[in-house]
């Protein structure tokens, strides 16, 4: 299936036109019962219009050619019509076009009751296994892109998105008889039928997830301040993301986000080497492989800081335009009626060369956190991320595991403060990022060392 | 015909083929909407945006048994598609006795402009954009919006249920950063929804100005030298951080999975005395009916302190026994103290005013810690210096519990309307 631009529509000055199909599946299962059951499909046609130095975009739920007729024109109408608050300087925007296909070809997806089953399977057993558990809440789901684009460049492309997720939470009674909880997550590439989520790869984990949580029901406050921490590999990902990923997003830059005046300059410790992945990580395809943006352009790495050092910032055609830079293809819509935005791809700290364990036994006082929930950045690069599960370090051993607490600091500070990187890598694609629009990214990282504020007593 | 019958026929439409295509029970609702948004980008006007969607929401039970599904398509071949796999989801879930659909639920609700005035929007713009330019020039105002939105819906049950609406509201955000040099403040962000725009200037609506003023005096911050307990006078947007943990804890995923902590405290108190909390689900921009096809009356759910009802929807109702509360996705008030939130800021020995909350999920039994942003250290009842990297940590239940003052003031923000708290006994680091 192509898509056809009116001819008259390059006419107008920049201009893509999209077709966006978007498929969602999720499923809950809360202690046996099915409360979720749901399956969205949306799609549409979208046209955005650069003239005269402003945008205009519209979109509808119709993929008919008349109804790329429609949006193409009425985009042009709204870019003229912003023309009221007076005449403006058009950029000049970076040529570049992408011209292919990229889908990816996973098994066969998985039928309903197959995943019932499987779902009512996997509580029976976790009941069974598993005494004392106040509740288990089982979510799986998975969602499908694919996004035709046409531009005045030459672009050409149907990219393609998947990705799937399993997710499994235990409920337990604290010491002091509170609910505490704690959750397992598995992300692939792919649909359900891609990802690993078969009881005998789900119980070594569960088994460690399930111990961990025992450990939680027992444990004490974090005491609050600057300490020694060691992320694990999950955590680093989301500190690649959220601390210096956002604040290197060249819309927050030109917002004034401090790292505008910091390319060139130290931000991290010589360990630190940080990228934004187009679609190819040592050889593999990532998670969420980007060859085109939404935008056309097409998609490189962008590398974000090499041996400590800021080196360059995430782009979409305007803001290279505006910084005087070449586009990176991080301009990305998330549904069928949203213009793209400069969105992170896949966003990794490169692995170095410690064991985690050495890490570790090099930490007289300090804490290990293992699982985050979520987190947010700041233009003053001041990020935080709630952490769900964490042990105390003492003389260099694992003790207690603390409660749910938050880590923050500036990002600078902390990967300056960088004394060890692990040689072990974690990916995931599970979560949302939030920016106008949320997005699918992945995210990945080893294990790091550094000093950052642990919330606490 | 105009366009509500149009979706009253589809939605008749559909809940016919999902009778005959065997399911017991269903629910069929068609949304249409479309939206008129102009785009603030670094300080500048930028883009104008129109929208149309279009929505089909089927629910179908079989012997027990549930399964949903949205879809944008609404030709005959793709909603009967729609059905055959919906079917097939349903026939494949496990049965639950505590699933059904809405009965007798009737409802025509018109509320707010159906169309909308793009000149207005552009004003809006242009005095806000002024407003920036003249009172606050720190400010880059990094994305900013001002549009206008309609719904139109129409909902049927086998039940006999038929709830249709029309409804049309204003909607403006404003998010930035100020800046001297080098020196940037956080991020801030107010945001809100109305039946009107044009009888206040943009800054006056939704605390958007006090955002932008207070936002310009936080280049400056540092850091605590010290740790110490002590209290926070939270603003209208870090209380809805509490009310958001408190609403889950009464709703169905922590009432069935029995983490609540308030699953048996209806009737107790659970909150200071000068703590009430009552819905306003009549405000445009919030939805008048909930996904499981109920018109929501008004709701009380705490006064003086005291806990009057839990929010199971339908499902959560029959899962657990408890009484069914439907109520709307948003749309909440806390009732205003008697004393000024300059009388509440005056009164706190140590601790902070705090704009914002930056923090993870907090803990099903309340912890939480979190970094304080857009806020300012307050000793001896002075506003100071703004903060930095300072963390608070606490428990959401117990801070219900340690109110000590309620401001006269709110913000009106159209899906809440809440004041400035002052609560102690929170560990500042």
């Amino acid at each position: 299936m192509s898509l056809q631009a009116p001819p008259w529509l390059a006419g107008l000055g920049y201009s893509e036109l999209r077709r966006h199909e978007l498929r969602k599946s999720r499923m809950m299962m809360v202690d046996g019962s099915l409360t979720q059951n749901t399956r969205v499909s949306e799609g549409g046609t979208s046209a955005r219009v650069y003239r005269d130095g402003y945008w205009g975009f519209a979109s509808t739920p119709a993929t008919s050619a008349a109804a790329a007729e429609k949006v193409a024109h009425r985009a042009g109408q709204n870019a003229q019509a912003m023309s009221r608050f007076g005449a403006r300087a058009a950029y000049s925007l970076p040529e570049g076009h992408y011209r292919g296909e990229h889908v990816f070809r996973g098994k066969s997806t998985l039928a309903q009751q197959e995943i019932v089953d499987r779902l009512s399977a996997l509580h029976a057993w976790c009941q069974q296994r598993y005494q004392g558990l106040k509740s288990t809440r089982l979510v799986v789901g998975d969602e499908h892109h694919s996004k035709w684009l046409s531009t005045s460049h030459g672009g050409e492309s149907l990219a393609s998105i998947q990705r799937a997720l399993c997710q499994v939470t235990f409920i337990a009674e604290g010491a002091d008889g509170a609910p505490v909880e704690l959750t397992e997550t598995l992300s692939c590439k792919g649909h359900l039928a891609d990802l690993d989520w078969s009881l005998e790869s789900l119980a070594p984990r569960l088994d460690e997830l399930h111990t961990h949580l025992m450990a939680k029901c027992q444990a004490v406050a974090a005491e609050g301040g600057l300490h020694t921490v060691v992320l694990a590999p999950p955590l680093a990902g989301m500190l690649a993301h959220e601390a210096m990923g956002h604040p290197c997003e060249a819309d927050i830059v030109l917002g004034g986000a401090v790292t505008g005046g910091l390319l060139g300059q130290r931000v991290g410790s010589e360990l630190v080497t940080m990228l934004d992945v187009a679609h190819t990580f040592e050889g593999a395809e990532t998670m969420i492989p980007v060859y085109v943006d939404d935008e056309g352009t097409p998609a490189r790495d962008a590398v974000l800081i090499r041996g400590g050092l800021l080196t360059e910032f995430m782009n979409s055609r305007e803001t290279a335009a505006r910084l005087g830079v070449t586009a990176t293809g991080n301009a990305r819509a998330y549904a069928p009626s949203d213009e793209p935005l400069v969105r992170m791809r896949n966003t990794v700290i490169l692995p170095g060369t410690t064991a985690l364990s050495d890490m570790i036994a090099g930490v007289d006082n300090g804490y290990l956190l293992m699982k985050t929930a979520n987190g947010q950045a700041d233009s003053t690069t001041e990020f935080m991320f709630g952490i769900s599960l964490a042990y105390e370090i003492r003389s260099g051993r694992l003790g207690r595991a603390i409660r749910d607490t938050t880590l923050s600091g500036s990002a600078i500070k902390v990967l300056q403060s960088v004394d060890a990187v692990s040689d072990d890598m974690h990916w995931s694609c599970s979560g949302y990022c939030g920016k106008k629009q949320p997005m699918v990214v992945s995210m990945g990282g080893p294990a790091l060392r550094a000093r950052a504020h642990l919330g606490g007593q | 015909m105009d366009d509500h019958t149009s979706l009253r026929d589809s939605a008749e439409q559909a809940l016919a083929w999902m009778k005959s295509a065997g399911f017991d029970h269903a629910q069929a609702g068609v949304s249409q909407s479309a939206m008129t948004e102009l785009n603030i980008t670094l300080n500048e006007p930028s883009l104008m945006r129109s929208t149309e969607l279009r929505k089909l929401s089927l629910v179908g039970l079989l012997d027990g048994r549930r399964a949903a599904t949205e879809l944008g398509a609404l030709d005959e071949a793709s909603v009967r598609e729609a059905i055959a796999q919906l079917f097939m989801a349903a026939r494949s879930a496990p049965q639950d006795a505590a699933n059904a659909v809405s009965c007798g639920q009737q409802a025509q609700i018109e509320r707010g402009p159906a169309e909308a005035d793009a000149g207005l929007l552009a004003d809006k713009v242009a005095e806000l954009l002024q407003f920036r330019a003249q009172e606050t020039p720190r400010m880059m105002i990094e994305e900013g919006t001002a549009s206008h939105q309609r719904q139109d819906t129409h909902l049927l049950t086998t039940g006999g249920s038929e709830l249709r609406c029309r409804r049309g509201w204003y909607e403006m955000t404003a998010f930035g950063s100020a800046h001297e040099g080098a020196r940037t403040s956080s991020f801030n962000v107010a945001a809100g929804t109305s039946a009107e725009l044009a009888s206040r200037p943009a800054p006056d609506w939704f605390g958007i100005g006090d955002m932008l003023r207070d936002t310009s005096q936080q280049v400056d911050t540092r850091p605590l030298d010290r740790k110490f307990v002590g209290e926070v006078v939270l603003t209208p947007p870090a209380v809805e951080d509490l009310l958001g943990w408190l609403l889950g804890q009464l709703s169905d995923t922590a009432l069935i999975s029995g983490s609540s902590l308030y699953r048996e405290r209806v009737g107790q108190i659970v909150a200071a005395p000068s703590l009430g909390l009552r819905s306003r689900f009549e405000v445009p921009g919030v939805a008048p009916f909930t996904a499981d096809g109920f018109a929501p009356g008004s709701v009380e759910l705490l006064r003086d302190g005291r806990l009057l009802t839990l929010l199971p929807r339908l499902y959560g109702s029959r899962r657990t026994g408890l009484p069914h509360v439907p109520v709307a996705e948003g749309g909440w008030e806390i009732s205003p103290g008697e004393r000024s939130r300059g009388d509440l800021v005056a009164s706190v020995a140590r601790g902070a005013v705090v704009g914002r909350l930056s923090m993870g999920m907090p803990a099903a039994n309340g912890d939480f810690s979190g970094v304080i942003k857009n806020s300012f250290l307050v000793e001896s009842g002075v506003v100071g210096t703004a903060l930095s990297e300072v963390m608070i940590s606490g428990n959401i239940a117990r801070m219900l519990q340690d109110l000590r003052a309620v401001s006269r003031e709110r913000i009106d923000t159209g899906a809440t309307l809440l004041p400035w708290l002052q609560i102690g006994g929170l560990h500042f680091s």
